[in-house]
């Protein structure tokens, strides 16, 4: 390096890399500039002057020096190595890696260039290349472990396990005898179980089972070791030796299922849908019971059989299991046994069972089959067993009539609050809700997890700025917003981007959803470091794995609801452009002090960020070692107004449309987004596609048909083909039409009466159905209205002891009502809808059902009057009579403050 | 109590973070609503004011304020004690009582007292059995229950009485 310098500037240079590595950048500019003066064209010193001001934040002069050193010096390797390490710093690995493969034309044996590139190889999942570096770095220091190791790595993610395990063993042919030393033994055990993971996974059994029992000395984990032996001995077959080592298992760790679910393996009880005969059912139960004897304090063994038991087993052990749970008080107790209300009859079992307990301990005090008495506290976790029952079957009624007598019997619960908030929730009152969540809340101001929920309900409720100020009682800094983002609070940015969504705030809600999809890009970015940390820390297995998740990381849920919302913003954008974020669709339904109260909240907003930045201007810090940049850049747009003036907001949704539809192609919402974005760009063929994996997925569904019809009708109404491009679009379709089952040789009239024919009693194809006809004839409005109009809601038959539910859901009749305001524009059919559905949500606030807060308050308004006293006194016993109980009830709100 | 179910039974102060909690038990507990003095007092006085746990449940409370008589020296006013309803009779309101009695006597403090309403048997007998007596009768001392009288009960503690 730098060797066409004099000696005391190539001296200078050295100083300028010296400086570099040690983060002394002001040093190494002046060395730089020293050069410069004598040699203005010496490219391998204009090019680290670049890097080192790309360290100093001044990118563009950065890239315009780096640059100008490749130019000025283009065979040498090492302005190009700088190249490549300029655009690693922006995150750019591809052009990093072309830049370091220039580099190491001129200089192939490069160690340094060499690893920098491998750690890019792996991290763009250039495996191939990545295998052929590692090789090189092998043969260039073979004394290294570390190129053994990533050597063999990387022929595994290559697909090549069988290679690394003789990669692996060609290694430890290199140790010797006494090999490890003390201080490497965790570090060798990992590589021997990595070693034998790759065996397994090539299906070397034998020779994995031997090589694990030759090695046990060597292998510290034992736990592992455990695993790993029986996961080889069932595969083997040899199920006896499997169930004692799952037997010595649950010893260590009698909670832990998936030991239970192998020992069923072993005894061949085990199915992956749950379903046994009754045979298999009674040795399942014998099973259980053996195991319970054994390991008395595990609560795993007494809860699995409630998934397998059926009839009166199940009745008798779900008493068995229920029982201490409420003496305990044990809150999750609904949780834990909701997953059996999917088994069929099992809801009505417990139902009946919880009210004969109920019944038993408010009329004696003592569970039915028992004389000693219970303590108080149980008939207080019964009725809030209840309650989530009740809600679970969307009894909402009886639900809180339940968690109000249990708030009356216990009023310091914090739970109760919670799931009364919940019921809420289900039932359609989104503000009631919030405000019983932040009542919860405000019971322990010292618990995050109360905080939160409370955050959320009131971002259901479109609370924005009242959620903000809750969320940030319990961030770091205690009043810095931006903190939520720092800590990748997912929920929160999602929630409150729905939020925004709603309220017609398309630029907030775009940014909350990109921020988003940020933190998972900044999570396929945080494995870069994972490169070089675990091959020389040897957590092999856990690498492997985590490059796996990572690969299937943006099928993450948060991330779908992300970019489909994301997706969403862009659409409305694309349907009505606007000029403004404030002005917004939904703008005339808010009143001019609510716009006015926006602005005002903005503008504060705006001078309290200006003052943060500037606070974080005079605290800028250095950069990592990585060259990643820890300096938080100022948002310009804290708005999202930017986000809005996009010139293309369909080529802005594709990106993150295709995202979803390699991450998520079994999520029906992504091919309706899909359709819906193509539909919009003329993309024919795509739309088909989308239509095409609708109906893969289920071609019973009303937004399938919905999708399919429109379609078609679409396609018939265009113009004939003129270019040939077009002409090729037809021919495609013209094929593939007859393909589908729907449309063979029908009408797409008739197409939509048959869907009718099929599903005549569920509202929301009823309501497709309306849809489809008034689109394909909209003279048939009136007849599509009265189509949705003779629905009816019929009642779900129960057994359960009180009331009826009814079919319909809160949801869909929303989505009803908002297509005769919006789609069929009838205002008439929609109030009468509304009036309807007002009978069937009474807390639906969206409906102004009369119970709902919407309504309910204006009635209550009077807060009732009690004397105020600071120094009366009172005895243990009160007058119950007399007591006031707002506890829980709506009109105790007005009280609480944060 | 039933036969054998031994639940534990804690104490656990208040602070800013749980006041809440306290709240919650006097809107259930009494026909009054509370000003923030008296939540500003139960929180000086450290100590004196606890709230009763059934296992992990909050149930009662005992609430005081230190008052300060002329002389300098430290009385102890219950402001209010009470248990939820089906929590009594488990020895929960005694329990509360013996704290803030035995912190008297630690702390040298020589009187506690109380008002009860006139008419409150119950609650005058139960703090007979700590040794409270009646000191003195006030006239139309509450305004919106009835009867408006209440007894002021009065405990004078030596030091050496109530070491136990």
């Amino acid at each position: 390096m730098g060797a066409s310098l004099p000696p005391k500037e190539a001296n200078l240079f050295k100083l300028i890399v010296k400086s570099y590595e040690t983060k002394q950048y002001k040093k190494g500019l002046k060395a730089a500039d020293a050069i410069l003066k004598k040699f203005p064209d010496h490219g391998e010193t204009l090019s680290m002057k670049g890097l080192t001001l790309n360290c100093m934040d001044r990118k563009t002069e950065a890239y315009e020096l780096v640059r100008l050193g490749v130019k000025n010096d283009v065979k040498s390797h090492v302005c190009w190595h700088v190249f490549g390490l300029l655009h690693r710093s922006d995150r750019d690995y591809r052009e990093a890696i072309k830049c370091y493969r220039i580099a190491l034309k001129s200089d192939p044996d490069n160690i340094e260039i060499l690893r920098d590139l491998s750690l890019l190889q792996a991290q763009m999942r250039d495996l191939t290349g990545f295998v052929e570096t590692r090789q090189q770095l092998l043969t260039l220091k073979p004394n290294h472990r570390m190129n053994w190791i990533g050597f063999a790595v990387a022929h595994h993610l290559n697909s090549n396990a069988a290679k690394a395990v003789e990669i692996l063993e060609a290694y430890e042919g290199t140790l010797e005898d006494d090999y490890p030393p003390d201080n490497e033994r965790c570090e060798h055990g990992e590589m021997l179980l990595y070693k034998i993971s790759l065996l397994e996974e090539c299906g070397f059994l034998e020779r994995a089972l031997e090589e694990l029992h030759k090695k046990e000395p060597k292998i510290v984990d034992k736990l592992t070791y455990k695993e790993q032996e029986v996961s080889l001995l069932v595969k083997l077959g040899r199920l006896e030796d499997g169930a004692n080592i799952y037997k010595i298992l649950l010893t260590m760790n009698p909670d832990n299922y998936r030991y239970y679910e192998g020992l069923q393996r072993c005894f061949g009880l085990h199915t992956e849908n749950g379903k046994y005969s009754s045979d298999e059912i009674d040795r399942l139960d014998a099973l259980y019971r053996s195991l319970a004897q054994q390991y008395t304090w595990s609560s795993a063994v007494k809860r699995i059989p409630l998934d397998f038991l059926q009839g009166d087993k199940f009745r008798e052990a779900a008493f068995n299991y229920i029982k201490p749970l409420l003496t305990k008080g044990v809150p999750s107790l609904f949780s834990d046994l909701s997953p059996l209300y999917d088994h069929p009859g099992k809801a009505d079992i417990l139902e009946q069972l919880i009210l004969e307990l109920e019944h038993s301990i408010r009329t004696t005090g003592t569970y039915p089959d028992r004389t000693e008495k219970e303590p108080p506290s149980t008939l207080l976790w019964t009725f809030f067993f209840l309650a989530q029952h009740y809600d679970r079957r969307g009894q909402y009624d009886v639900a809180l009539s339940k968690i109000d007598e249990a708030i009356q019997h216990t009023p310091t619960v914090i739970d109760l609050y919670s799931v009364k908030s919940r019921i809420m929730k289900h039932a359609g009152d989104l503000v009631a809700a919030a405000s019983l969540a932040d009542e919860a809340r405000c019971m322990d101001l010292a618990d995050r997890y109360i905080n939160s929920e409370s955050v959320k309900r009131m971002l259901q409720a479109d609370q924005v700025a009242l959620a903000e100020k809750t969320a940030v009682l319990f961030t770091k800094d205690g009043d810095q917003h931006n903190n939520l983002h720092d800590m990748q609070c997912m929920w929160y940015e999602l929630a409150s981007g729905e939020s925004y969504f709603r309220q017609g705030d398309l630029g907030r809600a775009l940014k909350k959803f990109l921020a988003v999809e940020k933190h998972y890009a900044d999570i396929t970015e945080d494995q870069f470091d994972f490169h070089s940390y675990c091959l020389r820390k040897m957590t092999l297995r856990a690498y492997v794995e985590m490059l796996k998740f990572q690969d299937r990381l943006h099928s993450h849920a948060y991330f779908h609801k992300a970019a489909a919302g994301a997706i969403r913003c862009y659409l409305k954008l694309y349907d009505s452009p606007l000029n403004s974020p404030a002005e917004e669709e939904d703008d005339a339904s808010k009143t001019p002090s609510q716009k006015k109260k926006m602005k005002k909240q903005r503008k504060a907003e705006r001078a309290k960020k200006e003052a943060e930045d500037k606070i974080e201007e005079s605290s800028a810090s250095g950069v990592s070692k990585s060259g990643k940049r820890h300096v938080k850049p100022v948002d310009p747009d804290p708005y999202g107004e930017k986000l809005l003036k996009t010139e293309d907001p369909l080529s802005e949704a594709t990106k993150y449309l295709k995202l979803l539809q390699k991450n998520s192609p079994d999520s029906s919402e992504t091919h309706l987004l899909s359709f819906e974005v193509n539909m919009r760009k003329q993309k024919i063929l795509l739309a088909f596609q989308a239509v095409k994996q609708l109906l893969r997925l289920d071609a019973e569904n009303p937004d399938s048909h919905g999708c399919l019809i429109k379609f078609f009708h679409k396609v018939g109404s265009m113009p004939d083909p003129v270019t040939d491009g077009e002409t090729l679009v037809w021919s495609v379709l013209e094929a593939e039409r007859p393909s589908i089952s729907q449309l063979q040789e029908k009408t797409l009239g008739e197409a939509n009466e048959i869907f009718l024919g099929r599903h005549e009693d569920s509202l929301m194809h009823r309501v497709a159905v309306a849809e489809m006809l008034y689109t394909l004839e909209p003279t048939k409005k009136l007849e599509a209205i009265k189509l949705i109009e003779d629905s009816t809601n019929k009642v779900v038959p129960t057994d359960g002891a009180l009331g009826p539910v009814s079919e319909w859901k809160l949801k869909d009749c929303v989505a009803v009502h908002k297509l005769l305001e919006k789609v069929l524009i009838d205002h008439d059919a929609a109030l009468r809808w509304k009036v309807r559905c007002a009978e069937y949500f009474p807390y639906s606030t969206y409906f102004e059902g009369r119970r709902s807060s919407a309504v309910y308050n204006v009635l209550n308004n009077q807060v009732s009057k009690t004397p105020v006293s600071g120094g009366t006194s009172h005895p243990e016993i009160s007058q119950g009579a007399n007591s006031i109980i707002s506890n829980g009830k709506l009109e105790a709100f007005k009280n609480l403050t944060i | 109590m039933g036969a054998g179910r031994e639940v534990a039974i804690s104490l656990d102060g208040v602070r800013d973070k749980n006041v809440m909690q306290l709240k919650k038990l006097n809107t259930a507990l009494f026909p009054v609503r509370y000003n923030d003095k008296y939540y500003a007092d139960a929180l000086a006085s450290g100590e004196f004011t606890k709230l009763a746990y059934y296992s992990d449940i909050c149930v009662g409370s005992i609430a005081c304020r230190l008052e300060k008589k002329e002389g300098g020296a430290i009385r102890v006013y219950i402001m209010t004690l009470g248990v939820l309803a089906p929590y009594r009779g488990l020895g929960i309101g005694t329990k509360l009582l013996n704290h803030v009695l035995d912190l008297c006597s630690k702390q040298n403090i020589p009187e506690i007292y109380l008002h009860v309403q006139t008419n409150n048997e119950d609650a005058i007998n139960f703090y007979k059995k700590f040794g409270f007596e009646i000191t003195e009768t006030i006239k139309n001392y509450y305004t919106n229950i009835e009867p408006p009288d209440c007894f002021v009960v009065t405990k004078f503690i030596t030091p050496s009485q109530v070491k136990k």
